[in-house]
Protein backbone atom coordinates (compact mmCIF):
# COMPACT_ATOMS: atom_id res chain seq x y z
CA UNK A 1 0.00 0.00 0.00
CA UNK A 2 1.59 3.39 -1.25
CA UNK A 3 0.99 6.08 1.87
CA UNK A 4 0.99 9.07 -0.47
CA UNK A 5 -0.12 11.35 2.19
CA UNK A 6 3.20 11.05 4.10
CA UNK A 7 5.40 13.55 2.61
CA UNK A 8 8.81 12.84 4.38
CA UNK A 9 10.24 11.49 7.65
CA UNK A 10 12.73 12.89 9.86
CA UNK A 11 14.67 11.79 12.26
CA UNK A 12 16.77 13.47 14.74
CA UNK A 13 18.70 12.49 18.13
CA UNK A 14 19.99 14.56 20.92
CA UNK A 15 23.30 14.07 22.83
CA UNK A 16 25.28 15.47 24.87
CA UNK A 17 29.34 16.03 26.15
CA UNK A 18 29.61 14.04 29.45
CA UNK A 19 31.75 16.68 30.48
CA UNK A 20 30.68 20.33 28.85
CA UNK A 21 27.85 22.28 30.98
CA UNK A 22 24.58 22.09 28.29
CA UNK A 23 24.71 25.79 28.35
CA UNK A 24 26.21 26.27 24.24
CA UNK A 25 25.66 30.30 24.59
CA UNK A 26 28.57 29.61 27.49
CA UNK A 27 31.71 30.64 26.19
CA UNK A 28 33.88 28.23 24.53
CA UNK A 29 31.30 25.57 24.75
CA UNK A 30 29.81 25.88 21.14
CA UNK A 31 33.47 25.83 20.05
CA UNK A 32 34.72 22.57 22.04
CA UNK A 33 31.49 21.03 20.65
CA UNK A 34 32.13 21.84 17.13
CA UNK A 35 36.05 20.96 17.09
CA UNK A 36 35.56 17.64 19.08
CA UNK A 37 32.85 16.26 16.77
CA UNK A 38 34.59 17.17 13.75
CA UNK A 39 37.62 15.55 14.86
CA UNK A 40 35.66 12.36 15.95
CA UNK A 41 33.84 12.27 12.94
CA UNK A 42 37.11 12.52 10.55
CA UNK A 43 39.03 10.09 12.85
CA UNK A 44 35.89 7.71 12.57
CA UNK A 45 36.28 7.75 8.59
CA UNK A 46 32.93 8.89 8.39
CA UNK A 47 33.60 12.25 7.51
CA UNK A 48 32.99 11.45 3.73
CA UNK A 49 30.73 14.20 1.97
CA UNK A 50 30.10 16.28 5.37
CA UNK A 51 30.90 20.02 5.01
CA UNK A 52 31.45 22.27 8.11
CA UNK A 53 29.32 25.64 7.97
CA UNK A 54 29.61 27.84 10.93
CA UNK A 55 26.11 29.99 11.56
CA UNK A 56 28.37 33.34 11.42
CA UNK A 57 29.51 32.46 8.24
CA UNK A 58 26.47 31.54 6.65
CA UNK A 59 24.83 34.95 7.30
CA UNK A 60 21.37 35.61 7.92
CA UNK A 61 20.08 34.85 4.56
CA UNK A 62 22.23 31.25 4.42
CA UNK A 63 20.75 30.66 7.78
CA UNK A 64 17.27 30.86 6.34
CA UNK A 65 18.13 28.87 3.12
CA UNK A 66 18.76 25.98 5.71
CA UNK A 67 16.21 26.45 7.47
CA UNK A 68 13.04 26.35 4.69
CA UNK A 69 15.26 23.21 3.18
CA UNK A 70 14.70 21.55 6.75
CA UNK A 71 18.50 20.89 7.27
CA UNK A 72 18.71 22.54 10.27
CA UNK A 73 16.08 23.99 13.05
CA UNK A 74 14.86 27.32 13.63
CA UNK A 75 16.52 26.92 17.17
CA UNK A 76 20.28 26.21 16.04
CA UNK A 77 20.02 30.09 14.11
CA UNK A 78 19.33 31.74 17.75
CA UNK A 79 23.17 30.45 18.76
CA UNK A 80 25.65 32.61 17.19
CA UNK A 81 28.32 30.35 17.81
CA UNK A 82 27.12 27.15 16.84
CA UNK A 83 27.73 25.30 13.59
CA UNK A 84 26.20 22.58 11.34
CA UNK A 85 27.83 19.42 9.80
CA UNK A 86 26.06 18.48 6.47
CA UNK A 87 25.57 15.88 3.78
CA UNK A 88 23.49 17.23 1.74
CA UNK A 89 23.53 13.92 -0.53
CA UNK A 90 21.65 11.83 1.93
CA UNK A 91 20.50 15.01 4.21
CA UNK A 92 22.19 14.74 7.34
CA UNK A 93 22.91 17.05 9.69
CA UNK A 94 24.37 17.24 12.64
CA UNK A 95 23.54 20.70 14.46
CA UNK A 96 26.51 21.58 16.94
CA UNK A 97 26.02 24.31 19.69
CA UNK A 98 22.55 24.18 19.67
CA UNK A 99 19.95 23.59 22.84
CA UNK A 100 21.86 20.15 23.32
CA UNK A 101 25.58 19.48 22.15
CA UNK A 102 24.31 17.43 19.29
CA UNK A 103 21.26 17.29 17.33
CA UNK A 104 22.09 14.32 14.19
CA UNK A 105 19.54 14.67 12.49
CA UNK A 106 18.33 12.64 9.10
CA UNK A 107 15.32 13.27 6.31
CA UNK A 108 14.24 11.16 3.80
CA UNK A 109 11.23 11.50 1.20
CA UNK A 110 7.90 9.62 1.95
CA UNK A 111 7.56 6.68 4.45
CA UNK A 112 10.94 5.14 5.62
CA UNK A 113 12.01 6.31 9.57
CA UNK A 114 13.82 3.26 9.84
CA UNK A 115 16.44 3.59 6.93
CA UNK A 116 16.80 7.31 8.10
CA UNK A 117 17.26 6.28 11.70
CA UNK A 118 19.64 4.44 10.43
CA UNK A 119 21.82 7.00 9.24
CA UNK A 120 21.57 9.09 11.97
CA UNK A 121 22.92 5.64 14.36
CA UNK A 122 25.70 4.97 11.93
CA UNK A 123 27.31 8.98 12.72
CA UNK A 124 26.25 8.24 16.98
CA UNK A 125 28.36 4.93 16.65
CA UNK A 126 30.97 6.42 14.72
CA UNK A 127 31.45 9.55 16.65
CA UNK A 128 31.10 7.35 20.27
CA UNK A 129 33.77 5.27 19.45
CA UNK A 130 35.90 8.57 19.98
CA UNK A 131 33.92 10.77 22.70
CA UNK A 132 32.35 10.53 25.76
CA UNK A 133 28.04 10.95 25.67
CA UNK A 134 26.36 11.61 28.77
CA UNK A 135 24.50 8.44 29.50
CA UNK A 136 22.95 7.06 32.65
CA UNK A 137 21.76 3.11 32.35
CA UNK A 138 19.29 4.14 34.40
CA UNK A 139 18.02 7.16 32.67
CA UNK A 140 19.48 6.43 29.12
CA UNK A 141 21.32 9.72 27.37
CA UNK A 142 20.91 13.05 29.34
CA UNK A 143 19.81 15.98 27.70
CA UNK A 144 19.27 19.77 28.61
CA UNK A 145 15.78 19.12 29.01
CA UNK A 146 13.92 16.23 30.73
CA UNK A 147 11.82 15.64 27.65
CA UNK A 148 14.41 14.37 25.31
CA UNK A 149 15.82 12.16 28.38
CA UNK A 150 16.41 8.53 27.45
CA UNK A 151 16.21 7.52 23.47
CA UNK A 152 16.87 11.22 23.30
CA UNK A 153 14.98 10.77 19.84
CA UNK A 154 12.55 12.24 17.75
CA UNK A 155 11.07 10.65 14.63
CA UNK A 156 8.63 12.53 12.63
CA UNK A 157 6.52 12.19 9.90
CA UNK A 158 5.51 15.15 7.46
CA UNK A 159 2.20 14.59 6.37
CA UNK A 160 -0.25 16.46 3.57
CA UNK A 161 -3.91 15.55 5.66
CA UNK A 162 -6.64 17.65 3.32
CA UNK A 163 -9.47 15.42 3.96
CA UNK A 164 -8.54 14.82 7.21
CA UNK A 165 -8.75 18.41 8.23
CA UNK A 166 -11.69 19.00 5.68
CA UNK A 167 -13.43 17.13 7.88
CA UNK A 168 -12.34 18.84 10.76
CA UNK A 169 -10.66 15.56 12.48
CA UNK A 170 -7.43 17.18 13.32
CA UNK A 171 -8.55 17.41 17.21
CA UNK A 172 -9.66 13.86 17.48
CA UNK A 173 -6.33 12.72 16.11
CA UNK A 174 -4.19 14.96 18.58
CA UNK A 175 -6.04 13.41 21.21
CA UNK A 176 -5.62 9.84 19.80
CA UNK A 177 -2.04 10.48 19.09
CA UNK A 178 -1.33 11.88 22.46
CA UNK A 179 -2.97 8.28 24.27
CA UNK A 180 0.43 6.86 22.67
CA UNK A 181 2.68 8.97 23.72
CA UNK A 182 2.55 11.20 20.03
CA UNK A 183 1.94 15.05 18.92
CA UNK A 184 0.48 16.03 15.91
CA UNK A 185 0.30 19.52 15.13
CA UNK A 186 0.44 22.02 11.79
CA UNK A 187 4.26 22.49 10.46
CA UNK A 188 3.41 25.90 9.30
CA UNK A 189 1.69 28.53 10.77
CA UNK A 190 1.29 30.66 13.47
CA UNK A 191 -0.51 28.75 16.83
CA UNK A 192 -2.92 26.45 15.87
CA UNK A 193 -2.75 27.15 12.17
CA UNK A 194 -1.60 24.28 9.52
CA UNK A 195 -1.37 25.83 6.24
CA UNK A 196 -1.41 23.44 3.55
CA UNK A 197 -2.81 20.89 5.61
CA UNK A 198 0.56 20.13 6.39
CA UNK A 199 0.79 18.34 9.69
CA UNK A 200 4.09 16.78 11.70
CA UNK A 201 3.47 13.84 13.98
CA UNK A 202 6.17 12.81 16.22
CA UNK A 203 6.79 11.02 19.42
CA UNK A 204 6.27 13.10 23.02
CA UNK A 205 7.89 10.26 24.76
CA UNK A 206 11.53 9.28 24.66
CA UNK A 207 12.54 7.17 27.92
CA UNK A 208 11.08 3.79 28.26
CA UNK A 209 10.95 3.23 24.83
CA UNK A 210 12.98 1.35 22.27
CA UNK A 211 14.10 3.15 19.36
CA UNK A 212 12.50 0.59 17.30
CA UNK A 213 9.33 1.03 19.29
CA UNK A 214 9.50 4.65 18.84
CA UNK A 215 9.35 4.23 14.96
CA UNK A 216 6.42 1.46 14.82
CA UNK A 217 4.63 3.69 16.66
CA UNK A 218 4.48 6.59 14.80
CA UNK A 219 4.97 4.53 11.98
CA UNK A 220 1.29 2.93 12.66
CA UNK A 221 0.17 6.00 13.22
CA UNK A 222 1.06 7.35 10.15
CA UNK A 223 0.32 4.52 8.21
CA UNK A 224 -2.93 4.86 9.87
CA UNK A 225 -3.45 8.31 9.19
CA UNK A 226 -2.68 7.82 5.45
CA UNK A 227 -5.28 4.97 5.30
CA UNK A 228 -8.37 7.32 6.96
CA UNK A 229 -7.09 10.25 4.62
CA UNK A 230 -6.87 7.47 1.85
CA UNK A 231 -11.04 6.42 2.51
CA UNK A 232 -11.90 9.96 2.90
CA UNK A 233 -10.70 10.74 -0.71
CA UNK A 234 -12.75 7.82 -2.04
CA UNK A 235 -15.36 9.27 -0.26
CA UNK A 236 -15.31 12.71 -1.68
CA UNK A 237 -15.00 11.45 -4.93
CA UNK A 238 -17.63 9.26 -4.75
CA UNK A 239 -20.67 11.55 -2.92
CA UNK A 240 -19.11 14.98 -3.63
CA UNK A 241 -17.32 14.62 -7.21
CA UNK A 242 -18.36 17.51 -8.48
CA UNK A 243 -17.37 19.70 -5.45
CA UNK A 244 -13.97 17.93 -5.29
CA UNK A 245 -13.17 18.76 -8.92
CA UNK A 246 -14.33 22.18 -9.15
CA UNK A 247 -12.13 22.79 -5.74
CA UNK A 248 -8.98 21.11 -7.21
CA UNK A 249 -9.70 22.82 -10.92
CA UNK A 250 -9.91 26.08 -9.27
CA UNK A 251 -6.47 25.97 -7.50
CA UNK A 252 -4.83 24.76 -10.60
CA UNK A 253 -6.28 27.57 -12.48
CA UNK A 254 -5.34 30.44 -10.21
CA UNK A 255 -2.17 28.78 -9.36
CA UNK A 256 -1.69 28.74 -12.98
CA UNK A 257 -2.66 32.55 -13.66
CA UNK A 258 -1.92 34.55 -10.61
CA UNK A 259 0.73 36.99 -10.64
CA UNK A 260 0.37 37.84 -6.73
CA UNK A 261 0.70 35.05 -4.57
CA UNK A 262 1.00 35.71 -1.17
CA UNK A 263 2.86 32.40 1.11
CA UNK A 264 -0.61 31.83 3.07
CA UNK A 265 -2.74 31.58 -0.18
CA UNK A 266 -0.12 29.63 -1.89
CA UNK A 267 -0.27 27.33 0.88
CA UNK A 268 -4.08 26.68 0.50
CA UNK A 269 -3.85 26.27 -3.07
CA UNK A 270 -0.76 23.73 -2.89
CA UNK A 271 -3.07 21.41 -0.88
CA UNK A 272 -6.20 21.09 -3.29
CA UNK A 273 -3.45 20.74 -6.12
CA UNK A 274 -1.67 17.88 -4.33
CA UNK A 275 -4.84 16.53 -3.53
CA UNK A 276 -5.74 16.84 -7.07
CA UNK A 277 -2.67 14.84 -8.32
CA UNK A 278 -2.89 12.23 -5.59
CA UNK A 279 -6.95 11.60 -6.56
CA UNK A 280 -5.43 11.39 -10.35
CA UNK A 281 -7.52 14.42 -11.82
CA UNK A 282 -4.44 16.17 -12.34
CA UNK A 283 -1.40 15.05 -14.23
CA UNK A 284 1.41 16.74 -12.43
CA UNK A 285 4.56 15.23 -11.46
CA UNK A 286 3.95 14.80 -7.86
CA UNK A 287 8.21 14.90 -6.65
CA UNK A 288 7.76 18.55 -8.29
CA UNK A 289 4.54 19.42 -5.63
CA UNK A 290 5.86 17.84 -2.79
CA UNK A 291 9.13 20.55 -3.61
CA UNK A 292 7.08 23.47 -4.33
CA UNK A 293 6.58 24.56 -0.76
CA UNK A 294 10.63 24.53 0.07
CA UNK A 295 11.42 26.30 -3.25
CA UNK A 296 8.74 29.60 -3.11
CA UNK A 297 9.46 30.49 0.65
CA UNK A 298 11.25 34.21 0.88
CA UNK A 299 14.82 32.93 1.04
CA UNK A 300 14.55 30.30 -1.85
CA UNK A 301 13.19 32.88 -4.10
CA UNK A 302 15.87 35.67 -2.81
CA UNK A 303 18.44 33.45 -3.97
CA UNK A 304 17.09 32.78 -6.89
CA UNK A 305 16.88 36.61 -7.92
CA UNK A 306 19.78 39.46 -8.33
CA UNK A 307 17.98 41.98 -6.56
CA UNK A 308 16.54 41.59 -2.61
CA UNK A 309 13.15 40.72 -2.74
CA UNK A 310 10.54 41.93 -0.38
CA UNK A 311 6.56 42.52 0.09
CA UNK A 312 5.01 42.26 -3.42
CA UNK A 313 7.92 41.70 -5.41
CA UNK A 314 8.01 38.11 -3.31
CA UNK A 315 4.53 37.46 -4.04
CA UNK A 316 5.49 38.11 -7.71
CA UNK A 317 8.41 36.04 -7.92
CA UNK A 318 6.30 33.00 -6.03
CA UNK A 319 3.84 32.84 -8.51
CA UNK A 320 6.68 32.74 -11.56
CA UNK A 321 8.19 29.94 -9.28
CA UNK A 322 5.29 28.47 -9.00
CA UNK A 323 4.14 28.25 -12.72
CA UNK A 324 8.13 27.72 -13.86
CA UNK A 325 8.02 24.07 -11.41
CA UNK A 326 4.81 22.68 -12.52
CA UNK A 327 3.82 21.10 -15.97
CA UNK A 328 0.74 22.27 -17.62
CA UNK A 329 -2.28 19.49 -16.71
CA UNK A 330 -4.35 17.72 -18.90
CA UNK A 331 -7.93 16.32 -17.69
CA UNK A 332 -7.85 12.87 -16.90
CA UNK B 1 -10.04 34.70 37.52
CA UNK B 2 -6.70 35.61 37.71
CA UNK B 3 -4.32 33.29 34.75
CA UNK B 4 -2.63 30.44 36.55
CA UNK B 5 0.37 31.29 34.30
CA UNK B 6 1.58 34.51 35.02
CA UNK B 7 -0.77 35.20 38.29
CA UNK B 8 -1.54 39.56 37.29
CA UNK B 9 -3.79 39.42 33.69
CA UNK B 10 -7.37 38.60 34.02
CA UNK B 11 -7.77 34.42 32.82
CA UNK B 12 -9.63 34.25 29.32
CA UNK B 13 -9.19 30.75 28.37
CA UNK B 14 -10.08 27.23 29.39
CA UNK B 15 -7.19 24.85 28.26
CA UNK B 16 -7.86 21.57 28.42
CA UNK B 17 -4.20 19.33 28.87
CA UNK B 18 -3.83 15.70 29.13
CA UNK B 19 -0.19 14.88 30.70
CA UNK B 20 0.24 11.39 31.45
CA UNK B 21 -3.90 10.66 30.62
CA UNK B 22 -4.80 12.72 33.67
CA UNK B 23 -6.86 15.83 31.96
CA UNK B 24 -6.59 18.93 34.00
CA UNK B 25 -7.94 22.48 33.20
CA UNK B 26 -5.85 25.63 33.18
CA UNK B 27 -6.79 28.84 32.95
CA UNK B 28 -5.03 31.44 31.02
CA UNK B 29 -4.45 35.48 30.18
CA UNK B 30 -4.72 35.90 26.48
CA UNK B 31 -0.60 36.61 26.67
CA UNK B 32 0.50 33.33 28.32
CA UNK B 33 -2.19 31.45 25.92
CA UNK B 34 -0.31 33.09 22.90
CA UNK B 35 2.84 32.18 24.08
CA UNK B 36 2.52 28.42 25.00
CA UNK B 37 0.58 28.71 21.41
CA UNK B 38 3.85 29.98 20.12
CA UNK B 39 5.93 27.36 21.85
CA UNK B 40 3.52 24.45 21.01
CA UNK B 41 4.15 25.23 17.29
CA UNK B 42 7.66 26.12 17.22
CA UNK B 43 8.45 22.38 19.10
CA UNK B 44 9.99 24.75 21.81
CA UNK B 45 10.52 21.68 24.63
CA UNK B 46 11.11 24.59 27.25
CA UNK B 47 7.63 26.63 26.70
CA UNK B 48 5.96 23.01 26.61
CA UNK B 49 7.70 21.62 30.01
CA UNK B 50 7.12 24.93 31.51
CA UNK B 51 3.46 24.32 30.29
CA UNK B 52 3.64 20.92 32.05
CA UNK B 53 5.48 21.80 35.21
CA UNK B 54 3.17 24.62 36.17
CA UNK B 55 0.15 22.17 35.09
CA UNK B 56 1.96 19.91 37.78
CA UNK B 57 2.42 22.07 39.86
CA UNK B 58 -0.70 23.66 39.64
CA UNK B 59 -2.24 20.64 41.01
CA UNK B 60 -0.20 21.30 44.41
CA UNK B 61 -1.06 24.92 44.94
CA UNK B 62 -4.45 24.14 44.76
CA UNK B 63 -4.46 21.37 47.58
CA UNK B 64 -1.68 24.03 49.40
CA UNK B 65 -3.90 27.16 48.77
CA UNK B 66 -6.68 24.99 50.78
CA UNK B 67 -3.77 25.12 53.57
CA UNK B 68 -2.29 28.51 53.10
CA UNK B 69 0.86 27.03 52.26
CA UNK B 70 2.94 28.73 50.19
CA UNK B 71 4.85 25.96 47.24
CA UNK B 72 7.96 25.26 48.39
CA UNK B 73 10.34 24.54 45.36
CA UNK B 74 14.04 22.85 46.83
CA UNK B 75 16.95 24.94 47.78
CA UNK B 76 19.50 22.74 45.85
CA UNK B 77 22.18 23.41 43.30
CA UNK B 78 23.84 21.68 41.55
CA UNK B 79 27.67 20.95 42.82
CA UNK B 80 28.88 20.79 39.40
CA UNK B 81 27.55 23.81 37.00
CA UNK B 82 25.49 25.45 39.81
CA UNK B 83 22.70 25.93 38.43
CA UNK B 84 19.57 26.28 41.34
CA UNK B 85 16.85 24.17 41.41
CA UNK B 86 14.59 26.72 41.41
CA UNK B 87 16.01 28.26 37.93
CA UNK B 88 15.26 24.89 36.31
CA UNK B 89 12.02 24.81 37.82
CA UNK B 90 12.27 28.15 36.12
CA UNK B 91 12.96 27.57 32.60
CA UNK B 92 12.67 23.94 32.76
CA UNK B 93 16.52 23.30 31.01
CA UNK B 94 19.10 21.72 33.51
CA UNK B 95 22.30 22.97 33.40
CA UNK B 96 25.33 20.11 32.79
CA UNK B 97 24.62 16.18 32.91
CA UNK B 98 25.39 16.59 36.86
CA UNK B 99 22.10 18.45 37.06
CA UNK B 100 20.60 14.98 37.15
CA UNK B 101 22.58 13.75 39.61
CA UNK B 102 21.96 16.57 41.89
CA UNK B 103 18.17 16.78 41.27
CA UNK B 104 17.41 12.95 40.77
CA UNK B 105 14.76 12.73 43.81
CA UNK B 106 12.84 15.76 41.97
CA UNK B 107 13.73 14.90 38.67
CA UNK B 108 12.39 11.00 38.97
CA UNK B 109 8.50 12.29 39.63
CA UNK B 110 8.67 14.39 36.73
CA UNK B 111 10.19 12.04 34.34
CA UNK B 112 7.53 9.78 35.16
CA UNK B 113 4.75 12.17 34.42
CA UNK B 114 6.21 13.09 31.06
CA UNK B 115 7.04 9.79 29.76
CA UNK B 116 5.34 7.00 31.99
CA UNK B 117 8.43 5.41 32.74
CA UNK B 118 11.80 5.64 34.11
CA UNK B 119 13.94 3.19 33.25
CA UNK B 120 16.19 3.76 30.17
CA UNK B 121 15.45 1.07 26.97
CA UNK B 122 16.91 1.42 23.73
CA UNK B 123 20.77 2.17 23.00
CA UNK B 124 23.44 2.86 24.64
CA UNK B 125 26.86 4.32 23.74
CA UNK B 126 29.43 1.42 22.78
CA UNK B 127 31.31 1.34 25.35
CA UNK B 128 28.71 0.55 27.82
CA UNK B 129 26.84 -1.66 25.09
CA UNK B 130 30.21 -3.93 25.42
CA UNK B 131 30.49 -3.54 29.29
CA UNK B 132 26.52 -4.80 29.44
CA UNK B 133 27.56 -7.13 26.84
CA UNK B 134 30.01 -8.95 29.02
CA UNK B 135 28.20 -8.48 32.20
CA UNK B 136 25.29 -10.76 30.49
CA UNK B 137 27.88 -13.45 29.31
CA UNK B 138 29.27 -13.45 33.32
CA UNK B 139 25.86 -13.85 34.41
CA UNK B 140 24.93 -16.65 31.79
CA UNK B 141 28.43 -18.40 32.47
CA UNK B 142 27.74 -18.20 36.28
CA UNK B 143 24.39 -19.77 35.25
CA UNK B 144 25.59 -22.63 34.10
CA UNK B 145 28.13 -23.19 36.63
CA UNK B 146 25.80 -23.40 39.12
CA UNK B 147 23.77 -26.16 36.93
CA UNK B 148 26.83 -27.91 36.76
CA UNK B 149 27.73 -27.79 40.81
CA UNK B 150 24.53 -29.19 41.57
CA UNK B 151 25.12 -32.16 39.08
CA UNK B 152 27.75 -32.46 40.46
CA UNK B 153 30.32 -32.29 37.54
CA UNK B 154 32.93 -30.02 38.97
CA UNK B 155 35.44 -29.90 35.66
CA UNK B 156 32.98 -28.36 33.84
CA UNK B 157 32.21 -25.95 36.77
CA UNK B 158 36.13 -25.01 37.19
CA UNK B 159 36.39 -24.32 33.64
CA UNK B 160 33.60 -21.66 33.74
CA UNK B 161 34.85 -20.28 37.02
CA UNK B 162 38.01 -19.41 35.16
CA UNK B 163 36.09 -18.18 32.19
CA UNK B 164 33.84 -15.62 34.52
CA UNK B 165 36.98 -14.37 36.12
CA UNK B 166 38.45 -14.00 32.89
CA UNK B 167 35.84 -11.92 31.60
CA UNK B 168 35.75 -9.79 34.99
CA UNK B 169 39.47 -9.45 34.87
CA UNK B 170 38.71 -7.65 31.12
CA UNK B 171 36.06 -5.39 32.37
CA UNK B 172 38.62 -4.40 35.24
CA UNK B 173 41.14 -3.44 32.41
CA UNK B 174 38.80 -1.06 30.93
CA UNK B 175 37.43 0.64 33.83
Amino acid sequence: MSHSAVLSSRIRLARNYEDLPFDAGREGVAATCISRTANALALSGEDNGFRLLTMSAVGEEGRMLLVESHLISQDLTRFPDSAVLLRESDQVSVMMGEEDHLRIQAVSPGLCLSDTAARCFAIDDALSRHVRFAYDPQLGYLTAFPTDTGTGMRASLLMHLPMLAHHKQMGSVGQIAAKVGLTARGFYGEGSEALGDIYLISNQVTLGRTEDEIIATVTALGEQLSGMEGELRVHAMKERRLQTEDRIWRAWGLLQNARLLPLNEFYRLWSSLRLGAVLGQLDVDLDAIDTLPVEVQDAHLRAKSETGLTGEALDAARARRVRSLIRPARLT
Amino acid sequence: MICEECNLNEARFAVTMNINGETCVRHLCPSCMQAMNTSFRGGNVAGVLAAILSAITSGDRRSSDEEEREESVPDITCPRCGTAYAEFHRTGRLGCPGCYVAFREQLQPMLQQIHGRVQHAGRLPLENAEAQRSRTRQEELTRLMQQAVALEDFETAAQLRDQIHALAGEGGDRA
